[in-house]
């Protein structure tokens, strides 16, 4: 018997599955009935009264079929049941609609009733109306009631009066103050209403559970408590979470946004340290599991993908002028952007071997964007670096093999980000090389076969230890290698 | 409706179903693309127009800030031994003789070439390890040219694939995939990322033979698979004539070519007005790449100027055509160039027999090469911005195939280990990431997959390997298909 039970319970849900199939179909009769028999009246085509019964009588079957369906589907449970009721009596009446619809268009009630076509039109049209009503409730009920109008643009949700959009908890944001973060509040709440309260929230309930307050949580749904305090590993929220994906019981729902495994290490840490609504990151234990993943909420890195992602820091700087973009590139210079979402610019002559400190002039109106900039292997002078003066971003410059001296390099004391400086191949010496070790950024410079002395670079590596300064191989230095190499190759 | 029935008419004409099917899957990709590069973006689109010629290549910004520009790849074709070279195991030396026990092997399948044996005698290392510079990493006395630059180097003890066999293995490790078909993975970077240098290709191949006799290489490896033309490896041989029908024919001058081109140009242009295939702007923006590598190939190839000491950096074999040393010499004036991926391959490395001679002979023809190539690119500025990656497709096995003896002895396939290097840009220097058990033969920790190994070097050029990708045939495809991990604990 109870295996019968258990059978008949399957095959109700089986075929309440096809609700949101068959649903369609009485909808799409109906508008084509009523429409059909709008423009019929309008003389617009020409339909025979049988083509409409058939269509009606579909209808009628239709809608019936969807009833029954999303009867099965509703014993499931799960929805919120007020909508769910009201969403119920709109579809039965639909059916019941269409069905006399269909019936007083029956020759037999045409013969009798004098008004009877009027009276089927009318109620044609009303079940065609209910049909967007009833929809649009089935819609909420599976999508959640504000699916539709969640994305509604200005200035027609001004017009409607709506809120304005908040925004979305998807992106979830860096927490400026990680010891003082209230850890449900401001750290575990966001992550579950981001993944979970979709379903298990005010909106709807899946397997009876919400998971939009923490008494509810503990109190659980259909299967048990959410969470055991103390006891991460009891608590079924985590259980579900580590499920593999292809786990029917696996939450959140395959093809559904994941947990990361920070925000599971965080959850259940929470859990573990007792589950409090009010206590903050400080006063909770800390362990290893969790350190990385409160390290993560500090930074911008809690969407994984972003952390350790970029080699430049952040900079944000206005848009380029494009007309000065298009200007370098009418002379060869390769302009990109850094990177994807980024005003920074690179911009590089290596098509341009024949580049002039005028055409370098060109680069003034990006002075804030320029970031890498590659005039290396080029005609320009001390001339060029006049015009770059003052590009506050820079953080890359190669000046190789160019005609660069000391002088020139007067022009670069503005650069607080400058980083990277190639001075390979110029006629930069000593004196030069000093001017540049009084830059903040500095980390790397080139200086092999400039007029740069190993003398020199000794003294700047005395007082600056923080830059590297790489010279180079010269016909000694190559010999001792090969030398040292050949003495330990075994014949 | 005489108009749409004569619309009707001419797509009916000019679109073969073929055409109309590849058309409509390129612009798809294209339209991948165009938001790869968040097209809509003005600045984006200015870049985008802007290149001159090929403006319906696909010019790319990474996704984000990259901290390699360029890559080389110096492929050790055939699988070079772990065991002889990077990986030290006194245990072998320990247990030399003795079978290798079962709960290492785990019945692991072995290729038909060792699967027959009674016994699997594990055989150690003839030549001795040692340690060098201030990380103290050890490394063979193969290697000693290597040796002098370990602290520039992160070793990747812990690699491991899924191929047993070459073919399979390195069109793994070239396409992502073990059958061949699928874009290499300097297309999947040329495609993402684009040219800088306009009158070079953006991915150069450079071939090298070690010793004859080995494993053979195929044009697959370096295929454009799906994605447009443009984007295939060009192959770059030493000597006079680098490229293939690069120089104009006998007869042919500059001018006759150029006008020739200009006609060509025309009718292609009528074609494609006709037919909508965009293969065939690519192949006009392939003449035209052609006709300025007339020019600039020469140039770049020309090894006139290099200094006498550079040549002794590279040794002997750097002033030699065709040799694993002049194609290293090479890819540095590449690099210099800004062409952005240049793989070269090495072939000879396939020691099944023989191994202690034969694999001497192939650490000789790179070692001091590598080293040199790393310093030369050190000195000039350009290592802080280029990757250099070091390795084979598989490793090889702890146990001997045939016969062992104290002098000879040979090595099997083995996928399950292996070591890698790489240098430069954006990865730690002196730093070694994985172990191997003590028979060199299971990764035990931190373990690398060949995808893994491709998320982190596209990662390191800026690219997010997950959204790399290409539609094709209904599906969307990337490099490292549903995988990889970007290593991130060998990163700056």
């Amino acid at each position: 018997m109870y295996n019968l039970l258990l059978q008949s319970s399957d095959w109700a849900l089986f075929i309440g599955r096809f609700h949101p199939v068959l649903v369609h179909l009485p909808i799409g009769f109906l508008i084509i009935t009523a429409l059909l028999e709008v423009l019929r009246r309008f003389d617009k085509v020409i339909v025979s009264e049988s083509v409409i019964r058939l269509l009606l009588l579909l209808s009628a079957i239709g809608a019936t079929l969807a009833c029954i369906a999303g009867y099965l589907l509703a014993d499931g449970g799960g929805y919120d049941h007020e909508l769910l009721d009201s969403h119920m009596w709109k579809g039965i009446g639909i059916a019941l609609f269409a069905w006399i619809a269909w019936l007083l268009k029956s020759d037999l009630l045409t013969a009798r009733l004098k008004t009877a076509p009027v009276l089927a039109s009318s109620l044609l049209l009303v079940a065609t109306l209910l049909t967007f009503v009833a929809g649009h409730d089935g819609g909420s009920l599976t999508h959640g009631a504000d699916y539709l109008t969640q994305h509604t643009p200005e200035p027609f949700r001004s017009l409607a009066g709506m809120p304005a959009k908040v925004v979305e908890i998807a992106e979830l944001g860096p927490i400026a103050d990680v010891p003082n973060a209230i850890v449900y509040v401001d750290i575990i709440k966001p992550v579950l209403e981001r993944t979970c309260t979709q379903c298990h929230g005010p909106g709807k309930q899946k397997g009876d559970l919400r998971l939009d307050n923490l008494t509810a949580m503990i109190k659980g749904g259909k299967e048990g408590p959410a969470i055991v305090v103390g006891k991460s590993a009891e608590s079924e929220l985590i259980k579900r979470c580590l499920l593999p994906l292809e786990d029917e019981k696996h939450m959140s729902p395959k093809g559904k946004a994941q947990l990361t495994e920070n925000q599971i290490a965080l959850i259940s840490w929470w859990i573990d340290q007792g589950a409090s609504e009010d206590k903050k990151v400080a006063e909770l234990k800390t362990n290893d599991a969790v350190k990385p993943a409160l390290a993560s909420l500090g930074s911008s890195a809690q969407n994984e993908v972003a952390d350790k992602t970029t080699s430049e820091p952040e900079i944000k700087v206005a848009l380029g002028n494009p007309q000065a973009i298009e200007a370098l590139q009418k002379v060869n210079f390769l302009v990109r952007p850094l990177a994807h979402g980024q005003n920074l610019i690179e911009v590089s002559a290596v098509n341009k071997p024949g580049l002039t400190d005028e055409q370098v002039g060109l680069l003034k109106p990006l002075s804030e964007q320029v970031i890498w900039l590659k005039i290396g292997g080029t005609k320009i002078t001390d001339n060029a670096l006049k015009a770059i003066s003052g590009f506050k971003n820079l953080k890359k410059l190669h000046l190789e093999n160019t005609a660069i001296t000391d002088a020139g390099l007067d022009a670069l004391k503005d650069m607080p980000h400058l980083a990277y400086l190639n001075l390979v191949g110029t006629k930069v010496t000593d004196d030069g090389l000093k001017k540049i070790a009084a830059l903040k950024g500095l980390k790397s410079v080139f200086v092999w076969q400039s007029a740069i002395t190993e003398k020199g670079i000794e003294e700047i590596r005395k007082t600056h230890a923080h830059i590297q300064i790489v010279g180079g191989l010269n016909e000694e230095s190559v010999a001792e290698f090969v030398r040292l190499g050949e003495a330990k190759t075994l014949n | 409706m005489s108009f749409y029935r004569e619309l009707e008419n001419h797509v009916h004409e000019q679109l073969s179903r073929r055409n109309f099917l590849s058309k409509t899957s390129l612009g798809l990709g294209a339209a991948a693309m165009a938001s790869l590069l968040n097209a809509d973006d003005s600045m984006a689109k200015k870049v985008i127009d802007g290149t001159p010629e090929g403006a319906s290549l696909p010019l790319g910004k990474p996704h984000f800030a990259p901290k390699a520009k360029r890559i080389i790849y110096l492929f050790q074709s055939g699988a070079p031994s772990q065991l002889e070279l990077f990986d030290y195991k006194p245990k072998l030396e320990q247990m030399w003789g003795q079978d290798l026990p079962e709960s290492v092997r785990k019945g692991q399948r072995l290729t038909g070439m060792t699967a027959g044996q009674s016994s699997f005698p594990l055989a150690a290392s003839k030549y001795k390890f040692a340690r060098y510079g201030p990380s103290d990493l050890m490394i063979s006395e193969l290697m000693p040219y290597t040796s002098s630059i370990v602290d520039d180097v992160t070793f990747i003890r812990s690699m491991h694939t899924e191929a047993i066999n070459h073919d399979p293995a390195v069109t793994f490790f070239q396409t992502g995939s073990q059958q061949g078909g699928r874009p290499s993975w300097g297309s999947w970077i040329s495609y993402g990322l684009g040219s800088d240098n306009q009158n070079m290709p953006s991915f150069v191949v450079l071939l090298s033979k070690g010793r004859g006799g080995d494993q053979p290489l195929y044009a697959k490896l370096w295929s454009n698979g799906f994605l447009p033309s443009v984007h295939q490896g060009v192959v770059f041989r030493s000597g006079p004539d680098p490229v293939f029908y690069l120089n104009n024919p006998e007869g042919i001058d500059k001018t006759s070519r150029r006008r020739m081109l200009n006609s060509l140009a025309k009718l292609q242009q009528a074609q494609f007005e006709k037919i909508l295939d965009p293969e065939i702007n690519y192949r006009m923006s392939q003449y035209e790449m052609a006709y300025r590598m007339q020019t600039a190939v020469p140039e770049t190839m020309d090894i006139s100027k290099e200094p006498e000491y550079i040549f002794d950096l590279y040794g002997e074999e750097s002033r030699k055509p065709g040799t694993f040393a002049a194609n290293c010499l090479l890819a540095r004036k590449l690099i210099e160039k800004d062409v952005k991926f240049v793989q070269l391959y090495h072939q000879g490395w396939d020691q099944h027999g023989n191994l202690p001679n034969d694999i001497k002979t192939m650490a000789k023809s790179v070692d001091q090469a590598s080293a040199a190539l790393i310093k030369d690119l050190k000195q000039r500025g350009l290592l802080d911005e280029t990757l250099v990656v070091w390795g084979g497709e598989f490793g090889r096995g702890a146990y001997s195939q045939g016969k062992l003896t104290k002098d000879n002895y040979g090595r099997d396939h083995h996928p399950r280990s292996f070591t890698i290097w790489m240098a430069g840009a954006g990865v730690k220097k002196g730093f070694v990431f994985g172990e191997t058990d003590e028979f060199g033969y299971n990764v035990i920790k931190d373990p690398v997959h060949v995808h893994d190994f491709q998320a982190t070097v596209m990662h390191l050029l800026g690219v997010d390997h997950e959204r790399l990708v290409f539609k094709h045939q209904g599906r969307r495809y990337r490099l490292t298909d549903v995988h990889g991990k970007v290593v991130k604990p060998i990163l700056t």
